[in-house]
């Protein structure tokens, strides 16, 4: 390899043209930043815009700006604050409305009873959306924490107990049957057949469901609370402080993305210790 | 009729590049096909037959050597190479009677011609009545049946045939090389097929060119020239079989000096 | 209607008659005083002969079209975007990080900046329902196209096909489920946007003006009259969609 180099290197020099290796470094480097073009070249508009004044600061602020509101924020902790609160109403609604999600989801799906007598009332539910719910839920409630854990629970409850439902039911009745044949006892059979093959759908239902939970929150917190990042976008949109309104959407976004991210690596936690518990 | 074509092959080289390391997969290969010949091409994995076909439909191009059809060099795919895949590729959103349509999507044909000729297509593989079905609700060998229509019916000088049973079972396999027979007898196109089965190479084929791998090449071309239609029960076709099979045996242990015990059979060798 | 059919029937309309039951049984014996509990005859009467009841119906119509309006932009646009990014690998490159990142971005959060930049009218809400199609639309039309199966290219171009007969009659009928997974999930998407946008932005006529409006006034019956009507449009696209999908998919169903 390094001989073969030498000799590139050597005839590009003589003939002072590019050795094929550099033309290929180049092209691999362009390759890798070619996304980054964009959003490069968009925050380099907005610099130059906000600079040279063609949109106007209440518009849209300087990057600056921004960069330095959100560098108070996190000084004086109050973005950490109104980031701690959100995540603790979103992740205690997301646990407990997938918890009774996989519960009500389990029951129906494996006895048809269970499903008959539930599974239309939920499907009603699911077919009125999130915001159809909230005033109903704010005067049940209030607008206090409850409220809000309370939405996000039922933003999350409603697909997984559904999905879950469908999978256990779809789960392919020979492979149950090789479970008997094999004298699996009911408990067996749920866990070594059942829940592993339903075990993909729900997952994908879980990870939906916490996109549910976090756009529920989002939602609460813009209408109905006094602290949280929603709070926040709200609060300072009346105060015409767009620069705090655009880190706390960026702020809404990262944390999104973080909740997936986790997400997954539960899910790749527990595909590996499903691997392991059959070797 | 169409017109059978012939091929040849000169010299056909074939590299792979793994890890900056080139690999070649076909060596040397050297192929005279008259038109109208089955040729069948058998040999253990690796050893680039399926490449080789690859190469003679034009899906891959990169290659040293030359591929000519009728004196024409190949470039790239043509409705003049057909051919049938080990899996039915089917679209499965269309009908057995559009899936066959695909070939004729860029014919000169008119409308009732195509509609002609489809038709007729149906009937020789005989899936007359399932003209409206869907893939899903064909079974296996149904749905080669009509990748096979497919293949027919733009009228191609070579059909290529890449282990195209091998995901059936034995019952239809056997079905369907008797009708295949049957159609190549009255299509009277050149043929070339890839595969594993030795007696399904005899069967069909009047050439049987049997194939080493590690690199690629060509070990030796057995000539099968017995009439059609065939048995496998006859004699003389055992004997083709057993001497194709010949190829694919372990080697020998020397025989001990004291050689009496050896069975005098010893090449008799089963797979 | 066969026998079994009737029992699940029967078990289905349960749990919702034992709730109204429940309900109707408070008001009646005045088992709470919490003045949620509207008698339900109250409810009817409100549906069938009250000015508002009777305005509601149109209010529906008119949050269907918004709704309906902004859906057909976003889908529109995503179908374009997605299909444009999957031919192209290296437009998917180029805005695939930028996408991606804004995609993270939960729907609402997107709202008060849109009121800022654009008021509180009905273009605001418009283009918050289209925003709110558009990403599904894209997401998964980007899928579709990127996941033909290669044994199916290879026949495409066994059999010649021209570029645009490759993408009409390979790539778009391949990627048809997927791209209609998209549409179900901005078609849900879209209800609940047009719901958001009349309750937060709370200027012109609405469904969501009601709910908004009802539950500052506190009228109860008003509240779940919108909220049954609600429902009863999110059941209608439901089937709307699963029947349209049942007939554009039908080779799937054997």
């Amino acid at each position: 390899m390094n001989v073969s180099r030498a000799s590139h290197l050597a005839t590009s020099v003589a003939g002072g043209m590019q050795s094929p290796w550099q033309s290929t470094q180049l092209k691999r480097i362009g390759h890798l930043l070619w996304p980054l073009l964009l959003p490069f070249s968009l925050g380099l508009f907005w610099w130059l815009g906000s600079r040279q004044e063609w949109v106007a600061s209440q518009v849209l602020p300087a990057p600056d700006i921004v960069l330095e509101s959100a560098r108070d924020l996190i000084g004086n902790g109050l973005l950490q604050e109104h980031v701690l609160i959100s995540l603790w109403r979103v992740l205690l609604g997301f646990l407990l409305g997938s918890a009774l999600g996989l519960l009500l989801g389990a029951a129906m799906g494996l006895s048809e009873t269970t499903s008959d007598y539930l599974y239309p009332l939920l499907r009603l539910v699911a077919y009125v959306p999130l915001l159809g719910w909230l005033p109903l839920l704010m005067i049940l409630f209030g607008i206090g924490e409850t409220l809000k854990i309370i939405l996000v629970a039922q933003a999350a409850m409603l697909p997984v107990a559904l999905n879950t439902s469908n999978a256990i039911r779809a789960v392919p009745r020979r492979l149950i049957e090789v479970g008997q044949v094999y004298g699996f006892s009911q408990t067996q059979v749920l866990t070594k057949v059942i829940i592993p093959a339903a075990f993909p759908s729900i997952w994908s239902s879980i990870r939906y469901a916490l996109t549910k939970s976090w756009l529920a929150l989002v939602v609460v917190e813009l209408l109905a609370s006094s602290e949280g990042l929603g709070f926040l976008m709200v609060d300072s949109r009346q105060l015409f402080q767009l620069d705090v309104m655009l880190v706390a959407v960026a702020a809404i976004g990262l944390i999104g993305y973080l909740l997936d991210l986790g997400l997954a690596l539960v899910e790749r936690r527990i595909l590996r210790w499903r691997r392991a518990s059959f070797e | 009729m169409a017109q059978a074509a012939a091929l040849e092959i000169r010299h056909l080289n074939k590299q792979y590049h793994v890890e900056n390391r080139p690999l070649t997969v076909l060596q040397d290969i050297n192929l005279n096909i008259r038109p109208g010949e089955f040729i069948s091409i058998v040999g253990a994995s690796g050893c680039g037959k399926s490449t080789l076909l690859r190469l003679i439909v034009g899906l891959e191009n990169e290659h040293q050597g030359e591929i000519l059809s009728d004196g024409e060099k190949i470039q790239g795919t043509s409705l003049a190479r057909g051919i049938v895949f080990q899996e039915h590729r089917l679209f499965p959103w269309l009908t057995v009677e559009q899936n066959i349509a695909v070939s004729l999507i860029n014919s000169a044909l008119s409308a009732s011609e195509r509609h002609e000729t489809v038709r007729k297509h149906i009937e020789m593989v005989g899936l007359t009545g399932f003209e409206n079905a869907y893939p899903a609700q064909l079974s296996g060998g149904m749905s080669q049946r009509v990748a096979i229509a497919r293949a027919l019916v733009a009228r191609p000088g070579i059909l290529l045939l890449d282990e195209p049973f091998g995901a059936l079972d034995a019952l239809t396999r056997s079905h369907l090389q008797r009708e295949l027979q049957a159609i190549l007898k009255q299509e009277g196109i050149t043929a070339i097929m890839v595969t594993h089965d030795v007696e399904e190479a005899v069967f069909l084929g009047d050439r049987v060119v049997v194939m080493e791998p590690r690199p690629g090449r060509i070990k030796r071309i057995v000539e099968v020239p017995l009439a059609r239609p065939r048995e496998r029960s006859g004699q003389r076709f055992s004997a083709i079989r057993d001497d194709v099979m010949v190829e694919f045996s372990e080697p020998q242990p020397e025989p001990a000096p004291l050689a009496d015990s050896a069975p005098q059979d010893g090449w008799r060798i089963t797979w | 209607m066969n026998a079994i059919a009737f029992r699940r029937l029967r078990r289905g309309l349960t749990l919702p008659a034992l709730l109204l039951l429940i309900w109707w049984a408070t008001y009646q014996f005045g088992l709470s005083d919490s003045r949620l509990f509207v008698p339900p005859g109250k409810l009817l009467d409100t549906a069938l002969n009250s000015a508002e009841g009777r305005a509601i119906w149109s209010t529906l119509g008119l949050s269907l079209a918004r709704g309906l309006t902004g859906l057909a932009i976003g889908i529109s646009l995503g179908l374009a975007v997605g299909v444009l990014l999957g031919v192209s690998r290296r437009l998917e490159r180029f805005f695939g990080l930028t996408l991606h990142s804004i995609k993270q971005v939960s729907l609402f959060a997107w709202l008060p900046l849109l009121t800022l930049w654009f008021g509180f009218g009905e273009s605001s809400k418009l283009a918050f329902i289209a925003w709110a199609a558009f990403f599904p639309v894209l997401l998964n039309t980007l899928e579709g196209v990127c996941s033909v199966p290669r044994e199916l290219v290879e026949v495409s171009r066994v059999s010649g096909f021209t570029r645009w007969q490759t993408f009409s009659r390979l790539i778009l009928p391949s990627a048809l489920p997927s791209i209609f997974n998209g549409v179900y999930l901005a078609l849900m998407f879209a209800w609940l946007a047009t719901l958001g946008a009349e309750y937060m932005l709370g200027s012109g006529d609405g469904i969501g003006v009601v709910l908004m409006e009802s539950r500052a006034e506190f009228r109860i019956d008003l509240m779940l009259l919108a909220i049954a009507l609600v429902g009863l449009i999110g059941f209608l696209l439901d089937i709307t969609a699963k029947a349209l999908e049942r007939r554009l998919l039908r080779w799937r169903n054997h």
